[in-house]
């Protein structure tokens, strides 16, 4: 019985217009999303820099080490006069131009200023002449600056998480957050279709709720499955078509631990979108229910980003990491970054998997007592008590 | 009686829907099962399938209470009519087949055969939302009788059919009965329905009031006779007659008099009675319709009890607003 509502479900669904071009948009988006930077920053070309004055040596060395910093390459030009290399810069000729003892040109400076353009090659350049101008006085100073100033940065730690790691642990997150929002919302709006087109009594008169809504969300939950696994490769083949960091340096612990929660996370959700979905009559409503669901997770997937893209995370993510409703985003997150051991990601695992189960029960009940009502919106305090007074 | 209903109780917070009613519905015959729009119909048909939950009360089917598996061979239409609109007919008529038990070809079968009876052939990979509302009562009615059910439930299918509709549906229930089918209809038209059904139960306020085969209903204890002198426009020799010959139920406009035969009351002793006042135009035996047979037993007329409940629901809704 089960199975046949999960089959209709395949089969409904399946083949309309809408999951394929879905999967064709979400498959390039993902292949596009990993190939195009690897290719991207192959093709980068070296930047033009514009010397004026001084010696070319010097100079040239002060540009090249100024690459390095601000990790460009760069192709010195010498240039006549400062009129000649403004213009040059102007038809973007030249990228930026190094006027010696005096300035560095560029055609715009950065939003923030050019203080705050430390990372960038015109800061860098800045920089650097700067100190070369300070220590022109000193004879060989600028020639020895020119041969590098930075010193060797040691940490005591390893770090974390490689960039790889952590950008393999979002994919993971973005994975989970599309999925959960948009199968879960296809649950919902599909009860909410059984509920208002009124088939529901039809159904229920040889199915038992239960069966329905297993059958439901097992239907749906394999198409998505099926997506998922699409995006999934799309992810290695270009990946390692294209050469990307994010295939080489990722490890397959990582790989583990989103799939897992993937799986986990529909589970624990999808029953509630299904209870959420029973309380409304009219299809137009559940947009509106579903909302308070969709919360946990909002919350846990803006954050991640701060996860990403620092050291160590606060304690109040941690938390998240632990919390059934946020786990399935925080967790592989935290894991991804490093900031949390094997164990931890167990133990989330197994307290988001007995959350699913007491998550399923809830939901049943709301649903079955909810799913042969009609007429205005089913507060939930009523849905959740065993014996509600009925319309009708 | 091959479906029992057994003292049903049912309440809504302060609304009697079922107030022990009991009756039995027998195989092979169109079994119709009426009373005025709230009279506890619609939650009787649910409790059949359990779809609605009964404070008291067993239902059986040939002599055990009704559980799932006995589901599965009851085709059922219910009064708020659905399919999934965006399915199409026939993969839905055979959705609908193979969770009734049926093996797929069986099923495909089944609904390729009960879609071309039904006059629906040639619309098989139609959307539901796409056919016309006379089409999508007929593809409800397909998936209620795919499964070739041993009791098939249909409440109020008469409501919203044009004549041409109801001569295909009453034939389709007939057709049903003489296969051996059970057959429970519910109605809140008594008079549209009676010339459709072979027996009845009529229900007021979630209570039985009348049941038993149509001709037996009609003819009642005391049959009526109905007796017309010319020139006689108040039925005036009736009443000089007095008390022996029966009671006056009524006067139509016409001067034509209908008389209840108390017992020992003599057809032909009225006769005599009429032909002496004046010429007899009109002298026979007529059979009471439904609604008649159900003011009689309640004292109120459909429409009265149906005006009463929609009154009594706007009460209620307003309370729970409040």
């Amino acid at each position: 019985m089960t199975w046949l509502v999960a089959g209709r479900e395949l089969l409904t669904r399946g083949r309309t217009r809408v999951f394929a071009i879905s999967t064709v948009v979400l498959v390039l988006a993902v292949a596009l999303g990993v190939a195009l930077p690897a290719i991207l920053s192959r093709n980068a070309k070296p930047e033009r820099v514009g010397i004026v004055g001084g010696s070319t040596a010097t100079l040239t060395g002060i540009a090249t080490e100024a690459g390095r910093l601000a990790g460009v390459q760069v192709i010195v030009v010498p240039e006549p006069d400062v009129a000649t290399a403004e213009a040059r810069l102007r038809s973007g000729d030249l990228s930026v131009v190094l006027v010696n003892g005096r300035e560095v040109v560029v055609k715009q400076v950065p939003i923030g200023g050019a203080s705050s353009a430390g990372g960038t090659l015109p800061g860098a350049l800045a920089q650097l002449a700067g100190l070369a101008k300070l220590f022109a006085e000193v004879p060989g100073a600028a020639a020895a600056a020119a041969n590098g100033i930075a010193l060797p940065v040691r940490g005591l730690e390893p770090p974390s998480g490689s960039l790889a790691n952590r950008l393999t642990g979002l994919f993971t997150v973005v994975l989970v957050w599309v999925l959960i929002s948009v199968y879960g919302s296809q649950i919902a709006m599909g009860i909410g279709e059984e509920k208002s087109s009124r088939v529901v009594e039809v159904l229920l008169s040889s199915v038992r709720p239960v069966q329905l809504l297993i059958g439901k969300v097992l239907g749906i939950g394999l198409l998505a499955l099926a997506q998922t696994a699409a995006m999934v490769a799309a992810f290695i083949v270009a990946g390692f078509a294209a050469g990307s960091s994010l295939v080489h340096g990722a490890a397959i612990g990582i790989v583990v631990t989103g799939g897992v929660f993937i799986v986990l996370g529909y589970a624990f959700y999808c029953t509630a979108y299904a209870a959420a979905g029973s309380l409304v009559s009219r299809q137009s409503d559940v947009n509106s229910v579903i909302f308070p669901v969709q919360i946990p997770l909002i919350l846990a997937y803006a954050l991640s980003y701060t996860v990403i893209y620092s050291n160590g995370a606060n304690t109040f993510y941690h938390v998240l990491g632990f919390l059934p409703p946020t786990a399935p985003v925080a967790m592989p997150v935290l894991y991804a970054a490093g900031d949390a051991p094997v164990w931890q990601v167990v133990v989330s695992a197994v307290l988001c998997a007995v959350g699913t189960i007491w998550m399923a029960r809830v939901a049943t009940g709301i649903y079955t007592r909810s799913i042969l009502r009609t007429g205005a919106r089913i507060p939930l305090r009523q849905a959740l008590r065993r014996e509600p007074a009925e319309a009708r | 009686m091959e479906l029992e209903l057994d003292g049903l109780h049912r309440r809504y917070g302060t609304v009697t829907a079922l107030d022990g009613l009991t009756f039995g519905v027998p195989a092979g015959q169109v079994f119709g099962f009426l009373g005025p729009n709230g009279a506890g119909k619609t939650t009787t048909m649910r409790a059949i399938f359990g779809v609605a939950s009964l404070d008291a009360g067993e239902i059986r089917w040939r002599g055990k209470p009704v559980d799932e598996r006995a589901r599965r061979t009851f085709g059922y239409m219910p009064e708020e009519r659905g399919l999934y609109p965006s399915m199409r007919l026939l993969e839905q008529v055979e959705y609908f087949a193979r969770l009734h038990d049926m093996p797929a070809s069986a099923a495909r079968a089944a609904a390729r055969h009960w879609i071309g009876r039904l006059g629906l052939a040639g619309r098989e990979d139609a959307r539901i939302d796409t056919l016309s509302h006379g089409n999508q009562q007929r593809a409800q009615l397909a998936v209620a009788l795919v499964h070739d059910p041993e009791l098939l439930v249909l409440d109020e299918p008469f409501s919203g059919l044009d004549p041409g509709g109801v001569d295909d549906m009453s034939g389709i229930l007939a057709e049903r009965a003489a296969a051996g089918v059970t057959v429970l209809f519910s109605s809140h038209q008594l008079d549209l329905v009676e010339d459709i059904c072979e027996a009845v139960a009529i229900i007021h306020h979630g209570r039985l009031v009348a049941s038993g085969p149509v001709a037996d209903l009609e003819r009642g204890e005391r049959p009526r006779l109905a007796v017309r002198v010319a020139g006689d426009a108040d039925g005036a020799w009736a009443r000089e007659a007095g008390a022996d010959l029966g009671e006056i139920e009524a006067v139509r406009p016409d001067g034509t008099v209908l008389i209840s035969l108390t017992k020992g009351a003599d057809s032909q002793r009225i006769l005599d009675l009429a032909r002496a006042a004046g010429l007899v135009e009109h002298f026979t035996f007529e059979a009471r319709r439904l609604s008649e047979v159900f003011r009689q037993v309640t004292g109120a007329s459909v429409g009265q009890a149906e005006a009463e409940h929609a009154a009594k629901t706007a009460l209620s809704t307003a309370g729970a607003t409040r």
